[in-house]
């Protein structure tokens, strides 16, 4: 027979439990949109997941930790907007919201968090992600305008093409696979940046920071025109680069190279301070 | 007329229009045309990041001090402060921070077109050792604080972030100043205000999201 303790424990145990599934609050707003409609989440703290759905419906879901927050929906022509509203004053626990957000592929999205992961998935559309401190994951986004911004969290990028990329954090680390873009910049100053996959035709690589390192992989066949510098740093290559002529470029061995790989149908830029800068075969 | 004659009154030239000869000039130069489109550009800009209302004489006098301070203008001298000590309007903070993101994005350009010509020599690099970490400046500390008002949970954050990219600014300066013709050295100190520039303009958003 149990003991009045191990009773009163379970109870408590249960009650605790029960407490905060209690207070969450869940909020689904739905929409029928134009092609290219613009949907935008403003969110405190707290997940955002986007991703694409067939048809022409905007669908959000949204978990409220607490009734301290709420959800200011607006709908204005063909854009739409959510912003997480706090009561009164909210911390990470108590005014964390999840977005779960469906949009058609070619809508435009902007996402902007103060500390929550970010997750896009299959998005056509132009995208805008500023997150303070959260980490941003895309997956499969491609044609369009990327810009992400973060202070400290990572940033992920994979299986995207043709669209124009722009990526900068302070001290987060910034990671690319199978990225063809027209335009990929990366800017970061403490953060590692790593981008593995192929080149692609006509595309422009910069990828630039301070002080973490730069590993650029790329497979025997990639096409590339490289140029990479590191001002205090050291630089290593092993791909065969054929030199080039008339440039205004200085190498320096171990500091800075510069080269042609197979047609050189893209350019790769790659620039450090004082990190170390790696351009390897995949 | 040469594109460093031009450049040299060029502050003038955004303010009044210029001469004749400087028309023509710009008129003229691709480089010299597109330096201009783009310092209009950044001024637009800056201009909707200013307040709507008028700025108090508190603002000017927190402007004045930012110049002085990243060494744009000589101090003030016997000139009398406008700002009393210990008294700053909450709005102060984000009149000031734009300024200072606007002196961010102008110093940004002003780097980005300062010796375009003539190939680099090897740079004599300044290793993050060599140099030492930036005291927080006092539009910084307004940018925390601010920030820490509204997401306390930030604070950490913005601090780091704010330092990290003031040691950058510090280093990427120290090597133009002893490689003023390596335009990548003035291409890494563009990136580093860029990065300052990112986080007043995010420190900026989540005052008014």
């Amino acid at each position: 027979m149990p003991s009045k303790m191990h009773v009163t424990v379970v109870l408590l145990l249960a009650v605790a439990a029960a407490v905060p599934a209690a207070a969450q609050v869940k909020r689904e707003f739905r929409y029928t949109v134009a092609p290219g409609a613009s949907v935008a989440v403003y969110n405190e703290y707290g997940p955002v997941s986007v991703r694409a759905i067939a048809g022409r419906q905007v669908v959000v879901v949204a978990t409220l930790a607490s009734g301290k927050v709420e959800i200011d929906p607006l709908q204005a022509g063909n854009r739409l907007e959510f912003r997480t509203h706090a009561l009164e004053r909210i911390s990470g626990s108590d005014g964390s919201v999840h977005y779960d957000v469906s949009v058609p592929p070619d809508a435009n999205v902007n996402v902007r968090v103060v500390n929550g992961p970010i997750t896009v998935e299959n998005i056509l559309g132009d995208l805008t992600l500023l997150d303070d401190a959260g980490t941003v994951d895309l997956r499969n986004c491609s044609g369009g305008h990327v810009r992400v911004q973060t202070i400290s969290g990572p940033v992920t990028l994979s299986e995207s093409s043709n669209g124009y990329i722009d990526i900068t954090s302070v001290s987060g680390n910034v990671a690319l696979k199978n990225v063809t873009g027209r335009k990929v910049t990366v800017n970061t100053n403490r953060g590692a940046i790593r981008y593995d996959g192929d080149v692609g035709q006509n595309a422009a690589y910069s990828l630039i920071n301070n002080t973490g390192n730069i590993d650029f992989i790329a497979p025997a066949s990639a096409s590339m025109d490289v140029t990479a510098r590191s001002v205090s740093g050291t630089v290593e290559n092993d791909f065969p680069l054929q030199p080039k002529r008339r440039t205004g470029f200085a190498p320096q061995p171990g500091r800075a190279f510069t080269g042609t790989s197979n047609a050189g149908s893209s350019t790769v830029e790659l620039r450090s301070f004082s990190g170390t800068i790696r351009v390897k075969k995949r | 007329m040469t594109c460093d004659e031009f450049q040299r009154v060029l502050p003038y030239i955004m303010e009044g229009g210029g001469s004749d000869a400087e028309q023509t000039h710009v008129q003229s130069c691709p480089h010299c045309s597109a330096l201009v489109e783009d310092l209009n550009s950044i001024a637009a800009q800056a201009r909707l990041m200013l307040p709507l209302r008028d700025p108090s004489p508190a603002v000017w006098s927190g402007i004045r001090d930012s110049l002085e301070r990243e060494g744009l203008v000589r101090p003030a001298g016997n000139v009398v402060r406008l700002r009393p000590d210990g008294l700053r309007p909450r709005s102060w903070s984000w009149a000031a921070m734009s300024a200072v993101a606007a002196l961010v994005l102008l110093s940004f350009a002003l780097v980005r077109y300062r010796n375009l010509l003539g190939t680099p020599p090897a740079a004599v690099p300044v290793t993050q050792a060599q140099v030492a970490p930036a005291a927080p400046l006092p539009a910084d500390q307004e940018v925390v604080l601010a920030v820490a008002e509204r997401n306390p949970d930030l604070r950490a954050t913005y601090e780091a972030g704010l330092r990290d990219v003031n040691d950058y600014i510090n280093s990427a300066q120290q090597t133009v100043d002893q490689n003023p013709d390596d335009p990548d050295a003035h291409e890494q100190l563009m990136q580093a205000y860029q990065q300052k520039a990112m986080l007043y303009d995010m420190a900026l958003t989540r005052a008014t999201q």
